[in-house]
């Protein structure tokens, strides 16, 4: 546990958090969008899990495979 | 011209709506932050994953500034053009059969105009997202490890930028030529592959390929001057996009005409 928090604090975490809040927004995207889109290929509660658990992987894939653009 | 604008902000907004133009940006900044990010950290992030002796640890430099800008590049060649040709594989395939080309194409609107305007579109996006993902690499290169000179980083990105456009149009070209996307993705990312494998085998027979251009960027970065025969084979690939270009929209004429006449 210690060796955990001491790493966490050698971090420099001005570098790690625009990664985080870019993967954030990403997730923010997809994740409304699937929400109010109601047609996506599948099932859209599958792809609602697939956006927040997957991160970065899940917008792109939901983007390119699960949003029906008709 | 005009009727050309009206196709080409008809594909940008249709972008917008289905967040093409949010979400391809969003992936390259991301992919142009994390390279410098996990390169600076590697040496840290190995010793406490890796279980790596502690002499081995020493010997990981952390890379110089051209190098991390060359990595970055390598990393939007594999994951940002899988990301285009994926989100570009149906540029005309999705029309085709959402019946929205018919109703364009009903229209007095030439068929070099309706594919040149989608082609000037994905283009732009391509171009733009590169942009913005790999100013962020050059920042965060510039402030982890050295700055790298402006002028290198400008002439190195226009000349990788011309490589992109490479594959942009050869996606124009397969999506003209098939009706499936699955064809269009596969075939797009193979011959990308195929030539870029090529060029790094036999730097000699294909010193006039597209794909010599990203090993130009890399040298460019580096020492400021492109590897040998960087003119030619920038002037080939620029020969090869027009007359890609040129064969889509014959192609897609013949198509067109053929199918709508019978």
């Amino acid at each position: 546990m210690e060796e955990v928090t001491e790493m966490l604090s050698e971090v420099n975490w001005s570098l790690i958090v625009p990664i985080l809040i870019i993967q954030f927004v990403l997730m923010v995207i997809a994740f409304v969008d699937c929400f109010r889109h109601n047609r996506t290929n599948g099932p859209q509660w599958v792809w609602i899990l697939v956006i927040v658990f997957f991160q970065v992987i899940g917008p792109i894939l939901y983007f390119i495979f699960g949003r029906r653009n008709d | 011209m005009r009727q050309w604008f009206i196709l080409f902000k008809k594909e940008c907004l249709e972008s917008v709506r289905n967040f093409k133009w949010l979400w391809i940006p969003i992936v390259f900044i991301l992919f142009g932050i994390m390279q410098p990010v996990t390169s600076y950290y590697l040496p840290q992030i190995l010793e406490s994953f890796g279980g790596l002796p502690e002499e081995a640890l020493f010997d990981i430099p952390v890379p110089s500034g051209p190098q991390i800008l060359a990595e970055t590049l390598g990393q939007f060649s594999q994951i940002g053009y899988l990301v285009l040709v994926l989100a570009f594989m149906g540029v005309i395939a999705e029309e085709k059969n959402s019946g929205t080309q018919l109703m364009i194409l009903v229209k007095p609107v030439s068929y070099g105009a309706y594919l040149t305007a989608k082609w000037a579109h994905m283009s732009l996006l391509a171009v733009t997202s590169f942009i913005l993902g790999f100013s962020f690499a050059v920042y965060y290169t510039h402030v982890l490890i050295e700055s790298v000179p402006a002028a290198h980083v400008i002439k190195g990105a226009v000349v990788y930028i011309l490589g992109m456009l490479f594959v942009m149009t050869l996606i124009l070209l397969f999506s003209t030529l098939f009706n499936s996307r699955a064809a269009v993705a596969f075939l797009t990312l193979g011959l990308t592959i195929v030539v870029s494998l090529l060029s790094s085998l036999m730097p000699n027979t294909m010193r006039w390929s597209p794909g010599m251009l990203s090993s130009h960027a890399y040298s460019i970065f580096g020492t400021g001057e492109g590897g040998e025969a960087m003119w030619l084979s920038i002037a080939c690939t620029l020969l090869i996009i027009s007359v890609m270009v040129g064969i889509a929209v014959y192609i897609f004429r013949n198509k067109e005409t053929a199918s709508h006449s019978s």
